[in-house]
């Protein structure tokens, strides 16, 4: 404990040195190009867009949507040679990877100071911060645990209590949902069903990943927006408990909103899934180095304050703290499924054939 | 004479000109991209190298029409499932539309209701709204908290929760389809009995025919093909319906064709979607052709052989009140109802929570809050917001101006040359538009100019590209328009001022315009309303540089943020419902003018 006490005292502090500044001809650089437009999955980026504008008088437009409809914006805008944007922070991996990054339509940028500071796996494709989606309940009755394992989720007590976005709306979604076919969590989820049920898994599905996801969406209801789904989950005075596995960032609005909502971390073998956000330049971008220059913001902690003033996003600078009512990342990195760009690319159409099955009986 | 010369001879008059010019103009904007769908269908795309294995993007493959029409299980889920469910809906909201618009339009026209012009002010309501109006509204009222959220003010104030069939599914966009189509029913029927000759029932009431008699034998009957006519045309509009069962079936995972050629086309197999736009525009051509095959056949029945000077009332004596109140009482449900609870759910801070503590003007005027949708501030100081408008009031005009201006000149040239087998062809080709459902439009567009293009190079991304599909999508409009104006015309005042020399250009502005001006108005107010409140047509081709209002909306509303939604809704139909009195007001066109004609 005290060691890695001592070793992120070191981490922070060099952060902080060589967070100092970016250096001086990129700003100038930066300045002499126009506005800079950015496309992402965030809408937060307006919230620092605005400092940036006021520290450098760079202007900053930003265009915010759905994950797979940034890929195919992107895609289809590079491929005609159009300019549309210069930075996009995107999700969806197996798409970004598949679509963007191997036809080569955008380049990958690493601030100056992440190159140390950042885990080479995080790099390229650079990832400018990580989202978690975990198990979340409706905690007005209880704030015991109500479930342990997630093998529970698919039996009957269950049925259409569970919410969970529709993976044909959320490319992460499907893409969490084809992590499991890896195997490491197939044997994982097949170790829970023992542990659930005392015997190995041999139901009507070729595994216990399949096996489980077809369990799972018996019961779920699907929803198009996380925020709604947060406000199924929470509104309080119902009469039964629900349960859902949303973007714990969705949990600030207990407040705001007046919901009742408990992540539930400890869940048997997984209490959710994470996902990064990809920073990328574009190929065609017309004002790299101003987005270079915000990029580099963004990564500082600054930078990175309209998300931090929420729990459930993590900057991809490890020094930048997450918000003080969460736990840090690497709490729940450990509990989570990741989310494994190649191998989504590579799986994912068949997840997608067989939740189109299911979803429609 | 040579070739040449007779070509030369024939070009020389304007009306031909204007006729060949079309032509080309028409066949390269709806025939060719239909090719390219089709070329589309049958091609590997970049997202789809993953699913078809061994292949490459750009190749040529048959996996896409094997998947959607010969692979079973998967087949049903992709294609046979939604367009089953497609023709239920349709069928059962052109029920709904038809009698509800045909007898509103009969008691307005045919008998001695009270508030006639209210009713036909407010009736057109749902129609000029955007098509999610009344599905918003429904949600609004009868969404529950298993679903879609907070609880709806149904539940609110009785607190019954309503059951998952009556918020989504099936049954609610069948009832809101047919709403909304009621008025485009009212307008076509009414349309017809106001200029169905009334000497008939007049001869039928001096023989002392009674009142139900003459409806089942002499209305009915002459009316009967333009029913059906209205009918195909109904279905075809309920068929290509985006909006509604996007809002009220997802939730329920219940799917129709076009939410799920929106979900092929944005997710990883655009080759399903392109698949089944071409079944859609397949359905909507035989609808055509059928429509053609009936009107032409009893043209007899329909003509419009002038107005009786003098249509007897029916009494309605004990009724008259009852009826007149029921559906004013109706009126309110379906036209305002929905505008209300837009305004209140844009002032509640907590969806679903009625209390006067939970009022607030912050989605309106705040300067956004990092705790309530991310601190996105109020649509009024939002600069976002005002792009929007800004570019949504843009993209209608410059619409509406092509489109109303080419439906003249398309009026004029076919009515003109209609001796000659290349004025039917514009005159199609001009109506072709109609039948593509406008998300497939939108799709062959961006598969067309997202690349360079034969001479023409890639305009995905130019507001351009967008006032192009709005003007050749809403020409239908506005050539129907322009072609009854001049029907109506006659040609002997044109050619009173040919033999005074004057020229093409005077006569056009000087008399012909003139004459028919509200009649020609309208074609140019159609498409501006229709624009202002598109969507599915737009969706595809936006770029975030030239959002506009219909799609932020969509988007607030996908994020789950409704207060924001609900009020950009309410702006929306601030703006159309200004313009179409305002319009009305100055010129005496309106919306009613245009498709009933």
């Amino acid at each position: 404990m005290k060691k890695w006490f001592l070793l992120l005292t070191c981490a922070g502090l060099a952060g902080m040195l060589l967070n100092a500044a970016p250096s001086a001809e990129l700003i100038e650089a930066a300045k002499k190009e126009g506005a800079l437009s950015v496309y992402t999955t965030t809408s937060r980026v307006s919230g620092s867009a605005k400092k940036f504008e006021a520290m450098y008088g760079i202007k900053v437009t930003s265009a915010s949507m759905k994950d797979g409809e940034l890929v195919e914006k992107v895609s289809t805008e590079l491929t005609g040679n159009v300019y549309g944007a210069d930075l996009i922070l995107a999700q969806d991996g197996a798409r970004i990877y598949g679509e963007l990054i191997n036809p080569g339509y955008v380049v990958n940028y690493v601030p100056e100071d992440m190159k140390k500071l950042m885990p080479p796996e995080d790099q390229d494709p650079f990832v400018f911060a990580y989202y978690n989606t975990v198990f979340i309940f409706n905690n007005e009755t209880t704030k015991e645990p109500v479930i342990k394992n997630v093998w529970e989720l698919t039996e009957p007590q269950w049925k259409n209590r569970v919410q969970f976005k529709d993976p044909n709306v959320a490319g992460v979604n499907m893409n969490f949902l084809t992590m499991l076919l890896s195997p490491e969590w197939t044997d994982k989820l097949a170790a829970a069903y023992k542990e659930r049920y005392g015997k190995d898994y041999a139901g009507e599905y070729e595994n216990a990943a399949y096996g489980w996801i077809a369990g799972f969406f018996a019961n779920a209801v699907l929803g198009n927006s996380d925020t709604t789904i947060s406000e199924n989950v929470g509104t309080k005075k119902q009469e039964k408990l629900l349960l859902g596995l949303f973007v714990l960032a969705k949990a600030r609005y207990e407040e705001s909103k007046d919901l009742a909502l408990q992540p539930l971390p400890d869940t048997v073998p997984f209490a959710g899934f994470y996902f990064p956000t990809i920073a990328l330049l574009t190929k065609n971008a017309k004002n790299p180095n101003a987005a270079k220059l915000f990029l580099d913001y963004l990564m500082t902690e600054e930078g990175f304050k309209p998300w931090s003033v929420d729990v459930g996003t993590y900057s991809g600078n490890p020094t930048v703290p997450a918000n003080k009512d969460d736990l840090e990342f690497t709490y729940w990195r450990t509990r989570l499924v990741p989310e494994n760009a190649a191998f989504t690319y590579e799986n994912r159409a068949k997840m997608e054939e067989f939740i189109n099955d299911i979803i429609n009986k | 004479m040579s070739l040449w010369n007779r070509f030369k001879n024939f070009i020389r008059k304007p009306h031909n000109l204007i006729l060949v010019l079309l032509f080309a103009a028409l066949f390269f904007l709806t025939m060719f991209p239909l090719l390219s769908l089709l070329k589309d269908s049958f091609l590997v795309h970049p997202s789809e190298v993953r699913s078809i294995k061994g292949s490459k993007a750009g190749d040529l493959t048959l996996y896409h029409w094997y998947k959607v029409f010969l692979d079973g299980k998967n087949s049903r889920n992709i294609f046979y499932r939604p367009l089953w469910n497609t023709i239920r809906v349709s069928l059962g909201s052109c029920f709904i539309a038809i009698s509800m618009g045909g007898s509103v339009a009969w008691l307005v026209t045919r008998s001695n209701i009270r508030f006639k012009s209210f009713i036909s002010t407010v009736f057109v309501f749902p129609y000029i709204m955007p098509a999610w109006t009344l599905a918003m509204g429904w949600l609004n009222v009868f969404r529950n908290s298993h679903i879609g959220g907070a609880r709806g003010l149904f539940t609110a104030v009785t607190g019954i929760p309503t059951p998952n069939w009556l918020a989504y599914g099936a049954i609610p966009i069948t009832v809101v389809l047919g709403l909304h189509y009621a008025p485009f029913a009212y307008i076509l029927v009414g349309g017809i009995l106001r200029n169905m000759d009334a000497n008939l029932e007049e001869a039928a009431t001096l023989l002392h025919a009674s009142r139900w008699k003459i409806i089942r034998k002499i209305t009915l009957p002459i009316v009967m093909p333009a029913i059906l006519s209205t009918f195909l045309l109904t279905f075809a509009s309920t068929m290509s319906a985006f909006a509604v069962p996007a809002f009220l079936g997802t939730p329920v995972r219940y799917f129709v064709i076009t939410t799920q050629l929106f979900r092929t086309l944005n997710g990883m197999n655009p080759g399903y979607g392109y698949i089944i736009a071409v079944v859609m525009i397949a359905i909507g051509c035989a609808i055509l052709a059928f429509n053609q095959w009936i009107t032409g056949k009893r043209k007899s029945y329909t003509t419009i052989t002038g107005k009786s000077s003098q249509i007897s009332l029916v009494d309605l004596r004990g009724f008259r009140n009852i009826l007149s109140g029921a559906i004013i009482g109706i009126l309110v449900f379906i036209a305002l109802m929905p505008l209300v609870s837009f305004a209140v759910e844009s002032f509640t801070m907590v969806s679903g929570r009625y209390a006067l503590s939970n009022f607030t003007a912050e989605f309106w005027i705040g300067d956004g809050r990092v705790n309530v949708a991310n601190g996105e501030p109020g649509i009024l100081r939002n600069k976002y917001i005002y792009l929007g408008l800004w570019n949504s009031v843009k993209l209608s005009v410059s619409c509406a101006l092509a489109a109303g201006t080419l439906g003249v000149l398309c009026g004029y040239a076919v009515v003109k040359g209609k001796m000659y087998r290349l004025s039917t062809f514009v005159n199609n080709l001009a109506f072709f538009p109609y039948l593509m459902p406008a998300m497939a439009f939108g799709a062959i567009y961006l598969s067309m100019f997202s690349k360079r293009n034969l001479f023409i190079p890639s305009l995905y991304g130019t507001f351009f590209l967008l006032v192009l599909v709005g003007t050749v999508k809403y020409l239908p409009f506005a050539s129907r328009a322009g072609v009854n104006a001049m029907m109506q015309l006659s040609g002997e005042i044109e050619e009173a001022a040919l033999i005074q020399g004057v020229g093409w250009w005077k006569r056009m502005t000087r008399i012909i315009f003139p004459i028919q001006k509200s009649s020609f108005l309208s074609g140019y107010l159609l498409p501006f309303i229709s624009c202002m409140r598109e969507l599915s047509l737009f969706i595809l081709l936006i770029t975030p540089a030239n959002r506009i209002l219909t799609t932020m909306l969509f988007q607030y509303n996908e994020k789950g943020w409704s207060q924001y939604a609900n009020a950009i809704n309410l702006l929306i139909i601030i703006v159309v419902v200004a313009f179409n009195i305002g319009v009305n007001k100055l010129t005496g066109a309106s919306i009613d003018k245009g498709i009933g004609g």
